[in-house]
């Protein structure tokens, strides 16, 4: 078992209790907990009784705002616990008008970032049967004996070059702000694959993309992703092919992250989505590091009023070709 | 599929697919025609209204079905018909293009180019360029469909 962040729990189901009994909110979206300790899923909590169930706990990783444009169509109004992440997905929705600012309620919970259950299994070598948090570290307990680490270096991959850990919009912040963030390997993969050979790149990525199993768990779970109707989808044309090979492999994740050039909000959902681990993360970072470095910072999901760069141009504007 | 396309042979011939926008490139190719320039056989055009409709799937797709080269062909920035419509395409095309070398592709096999409607040598001469590129590069065999790689090898 997870110790459970009590006080602040208690916190935030005062706060949303009220709003759901007064009617503020039809729907809150929050967290309760899956089918082992190590796991948090999304909780749809419609009365007061639901939120007996609601958890925040260092394994609520799910971007909850993901299931906004689908519960507003049958809620008036919805409330939603969000993170760092998920008020950028709320941004990035918004952008997209996917969801109406006036009927959701988003309630700030600054994050300490989420732990990765493998990662603690493989430091607690022994049969991980929970934790206890104290100070950064983690005391993991197993049935031999325990174990503490360093926090940080049981972070699942997205919270380790998370910028915005605090929420960068909402209506309440309930706890106070975490500290300053930095990620200076945020794009340390992605330059040790530029300084590949072509030749080795397409090895590399022949080889991942090669487990996928074409499930679209990625796209499930990614807040850029909400086409109506998604290409893989479509009949007339058929882009997508159902065929297992490498021309499709690669149809399917260069679109899927082309279509997030400067969208996608580096969450990271859809890597930890993927039940096969493909590096995806890489390719949407491949597209933030040269859309910044060739037409200005820009940052997704920060700030709703800003265009994002692809809606936009320059007439001096440079560019990835020869322009003589 | 005709015998020019046959990879094995020492005299194999690329194909070469250009996506030219319908004001500018296209009547650049147009005029390279009038003129009786001439231009290697192993581009094919594809019209389309604007380099800003180009939709990179259109790329993959050529590359899927047997393309080794594709080019894409604009008016010169500022002199787009739509106005703005190649200032899209540019900043579009040019992550599509870091992109797709990323992925592992060779930066030759994918370009684009501003050509404009009174530029007949240039179209041509591109097209010379980009046709010699590729036959020097060789084949696309990394994004091709398995299934027009049967056809042709089996010929
Ligand atoms: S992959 Fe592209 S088409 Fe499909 S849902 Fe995502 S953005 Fe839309
Ligand atoms: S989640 Fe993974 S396996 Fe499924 S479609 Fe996406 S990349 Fe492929």
């Amino acid at each position: 078992m997870a110790e459970r962040n009590t006080e602040q729990i208690e916190k935030i189901r005062d706060v949303v209790a009220q709003d759901l009994l007064s009617g503020r909110i039809d729907l809150l979206l929050g967290w309760e907990k899956g089918h082992y300790w190590w796991q948090s899923r999304p909780l749809f909590a419609r009365s007061k009784k639901d939120l007996d169930k609601l958890v925040w706990d260092p394994f609520c990783a799910v971007n909850l705002s993901r299931y906004l444009p689908d519960e507003l169509k049958i809620h008036s109004k919805v409330g939603v616990l969000v993170k760092g992440c998920d008020a950028r997905a709320f941004n990035r929705l918004l952008q997209d008008h996917m969801v109406q600012r006036d009927r959701v309620v988003l309630y700030g919970l600054p994050c300490p970032g989420m732990l990765d259950y493998s990662r603690l299994a493989e430091e607690a070598g022994g049969n991980l049967v929970g934790l206890v948090e104290q100070n950064g570290r983690v005391i993991l307990k197993t049935d031999s004996g325990e174990k503490e680490a360093e926090r940080k270096d049981l972070l699942i991959e997205k919270c380790r070059d998370c910028l915005y850990p605090n929420p960068v919009v909402y209506d309440q912040m309930l706890f106070s702000p975490q500290g300053e963030k930095s990620a200076p390997e945020r794009f340390k993969v992605v330059e040790e694959l530029e300084n590949l050979s072509a030749e080795e790149r397409f090895a590399y990525w022949e080889k991942e993309l090669s487990r996928c199993l074409r499930c679209y768990a990625c796209r499930q779970a990614c807040p850029y992703c909400s086409c109506r109707e998604c290409f893989v989808e479509q009949e007339n044309p058929r882009w997508q092919g159902r065929a297992y090979q490498t021309s499709e492999n690669f149809m399917f994740h260069l679109v899927r992250a082309y279509h997030g050039a400067g969208r996608c909000i580096d969450c990271g959902e859809c890597e930890r989505a993927c039940p096969v681990g493909i590096p995806l993360q890489e390719l949407n970072r491949k597209l933030i590091k040269d859309i910044n470095e060739l037409y200005g910072d820009y940052e997704a999901g920060l700030d709703a009023e800003l265009e994002p760069p692809l809606l936009t141009y320059r007439p001096d504007d440079p560019a990835a070709f020869s322009e003589k | 599929m005709s015998a020019a396309l046959n990879e094995t042979s020492a005299d194999w011939e690329p194909l070469v697919v250009a996506f030219c926008c319908n004001w500018c490139s296209y009547a650049g190719g147009d005029l390279a025609g009038t003129s009786r320039m001439s231009y290697p056989a192993n581009v094919k055009v594809i019209r389309v209204p604007c380099c800003g409709r180009m939709n990179p799937m259109f790329v993959l797709r050529a590359f899927q079905r047997g393309a080794d080269g594709v080019l894409v062909a604009g008016c010169h920035p500022g002199d787009c018909h739509y106005s703005t419509g190649n200032y899209h395409g540019r900043r579009r095309l040019s992550a599509f293009k870091r992109l797709f070398e990323f992925a592992g592709f060779e930066p030759e096999r994918f370009e684009v180019r501003w050509i404009s409607s009174s530029e007949g040598d240039k179209f041509a001469e591109e097209m010379e360029t980009m046709t010699a590129k590729i036959k020097a590069l060789g084949p696309n065999r990394k994004m091709r469909d398995a299934r027009w790689q049967s056809v042709t090898q089996s010929k």
